[in-house]
């Protein structure tokens, strides 16, 4: 029963923030300094052209009127329809999602796993080189740009010598590449945090109590202390998931693979700006649902959230 | 008041600024923030001297000695338009400092107010303010940054206004976080039991906690600014050509990634060089500022 | 009365930033089977560290300098982690901390965190674990304990929580139980009902309990022999009646009349001048003697040892 409560409290939080974001994204477009159609066609656009474009996409209503028929456009599944390739968004965005999606959840799965072990290794032995180590290491890949990491690998690891092909989502083992560039940036990001959580639960009084219950000091770590860093360790990783996407954006444009983040990026080049919506669109909300999911998690694990019924 | 508590307070008065300077010393003591500030200093050196450390203007074209490699005449070989390499990167130094600092002064000013309305106020005004602190974490930074530099045009101011306008965020919650924190604690009750009125608060004793705070952030928030920008950059968008950006450098090298690989490679050999150095300076201010938090 | 643990000479030191901090200077503790043996000081004396000590529960910046911890013969430094997790740990000795708010994890049952005491030791069939398991938690007089099992540790009170630790400890069915300031963070009506069912179990169970507190209202109530312990060293280690009756050495005199008793008037009450010295730089000889209105110069230059005045009454002070 109070299960439910929590949950039912989580949900209605998320509806205010899905509907920021469809205002965010649908304000976007309307930022430009010129007319968006004039933008949307380009220099050699004759007045029919806009006008007919205009009244296609309802550019001509007052502004809130737009967005309300955006709005109920999309709960029936229709996110526009792509100027450059005059096809519907969701066309589009279902061939390409495949490999934005493997590539995140890839990048994302290395991040987590091997940032995680480094961190809580570095607290399990604290001061010792392996702690210096994942400090030091850390430091080093947060200080690279995504897009070089990228260019070098595919440059050495692609090009140079071979080892694995780089043209596109062709199996497994031309995910590695991707997904190591991605989750090599990434896990930076979680070895320290998870460092310094393990660190604390360390030092907790249920750890102590354990040991002197005469608990083997490996089921402590394994059972009481890894426990209660799941808690921030699922935190991290809802943090860090729009960090992901953007990273797996930047490697799909890097190693030339046609999929979400590239579309999305060659869209705002060419002004295509219902892809551009649409895309952004789909971004947001899934990050948005994976908070939820998170939260959701979080209420399995720690008993005292479900009660609370709200966020720490 | 007695004698003796007129003294303790005198002399808890010059421990404060007694206290900036131990953190500089904790500062001095760490090697790595040691380096950090070094390499930041090497960046604005270049940045500020660049026509007198090189021969050559980042514009100049020579159709005749595209995509060299290192040679004597050009250290670093040239691009893909016959420019030198090295003269492009060293003032690409000049862009790379301005944009990142007028990033983080954006986002800095925009978060720092919100957060402190958020933690001050709190009930509806923070409710607001971390709904759309929460509506703007959906969307992942670069990716919305992009898209509202795409839509406004070219230009590294917009990629100013871009990133700033959605990277607040962080600075935001940190200002407010510590700010509920200062509001809850012991002392500042105190205060406010003992009469104090609330600007004399905010004054002596919530500003002045929140100080450290912010000037960790910059150096923080640096590191993410100098590589967004330069993703920006890369990706096309924002900084127009010939304008020597380190990110839409190594964006041209990489079409020319088998012939010339230096041109990419050196220019992220420069901006991890950069990045370093903050990244460096702000886990060493970190340390000084708060000995006890990470390390045992 | 068999001995079952022995202290001799034991000192330990922690690394600090500021240098070495001699919290145990050549502590000396004899328990005797069958008792509650009370280890009492102030804060900062040094009293939960010999009980960690002990357990060899120390925080990773402690140093062993020397002395011998006796188990039935065995000295328990001499052990490595390992061999006191297997054999010593939960199965021999067991301890209770004083905050039971955080003794216990937050993510687990009642019923789990006890039943992994009952397992660690021994094999139990699942049939016969829940009812161990309700068995121990009636022991320490807890209400419903069918459904308490089930809970979690944040929807019990302290004092449960408390006997909860209790419970678990006692269902490793351990030899020795050492009490760290086990009712200091519990109210005084949930001290007394703790008090209560500690004595119970000692008539039922013959259990040894070194119970370490500041309070010397509750060691009246429990204990039959007690250390005095300040700043590192034992000063006096006497029975139960000899404290009120016949205390000897200055500290613990002073101990026993700053106490209030139902009918002390306020000219009785006496307070101890000067406070407790940090352990960084401590006094040389006899750590108390700032303070000591009886110091004479020996008392600045050597250390006293703890010497039997007579049977069971120990006192180390170079004016007795």
């Amino acid at each position: 029963m109070k299960k439910w409560r929590y949950v039912i409290k989580r949900l209605i939080r998320t509806i205010p923030i899905v509907i920021g974001v469809t205002l965010v994204t649908f304000l976007i477009l309307h930022l430009t300094p010129g007319d968006p159609v004039r933008i949307m066609l380009g220099p050699y656009a004759t007045a029919e052209n806009m006008a007919a474009l205009r009244a296609q996409y309802g550019l001509d209503q007052p502004l809130p009127m737009q967005y309300m028929t955006w709005i109920a456009n999309i709960t029936r599944g229709d996110l526009g329809t792509s100027i450059r390739y005059n096809r519907p968004v969701t066309e589009l965005v279902k061939d390409r999602i495949g490999i934005t999606l493997t590539l995140t959840l890839s990048g994302l799965f290395i991040s987590v796993t091997l940032g995680s072990l480094l961190g809580i290794l570095a607290a399990l032995k604290q001061n010792s080189w392996v702690d210096y180590l994942c400090t030091f290491q850390a430091m080093f890949w947060i200080s690279i740009p995504g897009f070089w990491l990228a260019i070098i690998f595919l440059y050495i690891f692609g090009l140079q010598l071979r080892w694995v092909p780089i043209a596109g989502l062709t199996g497994f083992v031309s995910i590695i590449l991707p997904a190591l560039t991605i989750g090599l940036q990434e896990e930076a990001w979680f070895a320290r945090p998870m460092r310094a959580e393990m660190l604390g639960v360390l030092n907790e009084g249920y750890i102590k109590a354990a040991r002197a219950k005469g608990v083997r000091y490996y089921k402590v770590v394994g059972k009481h202390a890894l426990r209660n860093v799941m808690v921030p360790m699922i935190t991290m990783l809802a943090l860090r998931l729009p960090w992901v996407i953007a990273g797996s954006v930047v490697v799909e444009v890097v190693f030339a693979w046609g999929g979400m983040g590239s579309l999305l990026v060659n869209s705002v080049l060419a002004r295509d700006y219902p892809v551009v919506q649409g895309a952004l669109l789909i971004i947001a909300l899934s990050v948005v649902a994976a908070n939820l999911l998170a939260d959701l998690v979080y209420s399995l694990i720690d008993p005292r959230i479900r009660v609370e019924g709200g966020k720490k | 008041m007695s004698e003796e508590l007129r003294k303790e307070i005198a002399n808890l008065k010059q421990k404060k600024t007694g206290q900036m300077y131990l953190t500089w010393l904790r500062f001095k003591r760490n090697r790595l923030s040691v380096i950090g500030l070094s390499f930041v200093v090497v960046v604005i050196f270049i940045a500020i001297f660049a026509p007198f450390l090189t021969p050559y203007e980042p514009f100049d074209t020579n159709p005749f000695r595209r995509l060299e490699g290192p040679s004597r005449e050009h250290l670093l070989g040239t691009d893909e338009l016959g420019r030198d390499l090295l003269t492009r990167l060293l003032y690409g130094s000049r862009i790379a400092l301005q944009v990142g600092i007028l990033i983080v002064l954006f986002e800095g000013f925009i978060g720092i107010s919100f957060g402190l309305l958020a933690g001050y106020f709190g009930g509806w005004v923070d409710e607001i303010i971390m709904r759309l602190v929460d509506i703007l974490r959906s969307f992942p930074v670069i990716i919305l940054a992009m898209a509202i530099a795409g839509i406004m045009g070219q230009g590294l101011f917009n990629v100013v206004l871009a990133i700033g306008l959605v990277g607040w965020t962080t600075y935001a919650r940190m200002v407010r976080g510590k700010i509920l924190s200062i509001k809850e604690s012991d002392y500042v009750e105190a205060a406010f039991a003992t009469g104090e009125s609330t600007v004399s608060v905010i004054l002596r004793y919530i500003l002045p906690n929140v100080l450290p705070t912010a000037i960790i952030m910059v150096c923080i928030m640096m590191p993410t600014a100098l590589i967004a920008s330069a993703t920006l950059s890369f990706l096309g968008v924002g900084v127009q050509p010939p304008l020597p950006c380190w990110g839409s450098i190594a964006a041209a090298g990489r079409d020319y990634i088998t012939r010339a690989p230096w041109i990419s490679t050196t220019a992220g050999i420069f901006i991890m060089f950069t990045v370093l150095g903050f990244n460096f300076i702000g886990d060493g201010l970190r340390d000084a500022f708060d000995p006890t938090s990470k390390r045992n | 009365m068999e001995e079952l643990l022995k202290i001799e000479n034991l000192q330990v030191s922690f690394s600090t930033e500021e240098g070495p901090v001699e919290a145990l200077d050549g502590v000396e503790l004899t328990i005797r089977q069958g008792t509650f043996h009370g280890l009492i000081g102030e804060t900062g004396c040094g009293k939960s560290v010999t009980g960690q000590a002990i357990l060899g529960l120390l925080d990773n910046n402690a140093r062993i300098r020397g002395g011998r911890i006796l188990y039935r013969e065995k000295d328990l430094l001499k052990l490595s982690s390992r061999q006191m997790g297997r054999t010593i740990r939960g199965k021999e000795i067991a301890m209770i901390f004083q905050d039971p708010g955080s003794s216990l994890n937050p993510l687990f049952t009642i019923k789990n965190q006890i039943e992994e005491a009952i397992c660690m030791f021994r094999k139990v069939p699942r049939e016969k674990r829940e009812g161990l398991i309700l068995e121990a938690l009636k022991q320490v007089k807890l209400p419903d304990a069918e459904n308490l099992m089930y809970r979690y540790p944040h929807q019990l009170s302290g004092g449960m929580k408390q006997r909860v630790m209790i419970a678990m400890m006692l269902a490793c069915r351990p030899q020795l139980l050492i009490a760290d300031e086990p009712t200091t963070a519990l109210d005084v009506s949930i001290q007394a009902q703790f008090i209560k069912v500690l004595k119970e179990l000692k008539d039922n169970l013959n259990l040894t309990i070194l119970y370490i507190t500041h309070d010397l209202a509750v060691i009246s109530e429990l204990c039959d022999y007690v250390s005095v312990m300040y700043a590192g060293r034992i000063v006096e280690d006497l029975s139960m009646r000899d404290l009120f009756k016949n205390p000897r050495h200055p500290y613990t005199t002073k101990l026993v009349n700053s106490v209030l008793g139902a009918n002390t008037t306020l000219d009785q009450l006496e307070e101890i001048p000067g406070s407790v010295p940090r352990l960084i730089n401590p006094p040389k000889g006899c750590r108390f003697h700032p303070r000591c209105e009886e110091a004479i110069a020996v008392c600045n230059r050597e250390v006293p040892l703890l010497k039997e005045v007579k049977a069971d009454h120990s006192v180390a002070c170079h004016r007795r």
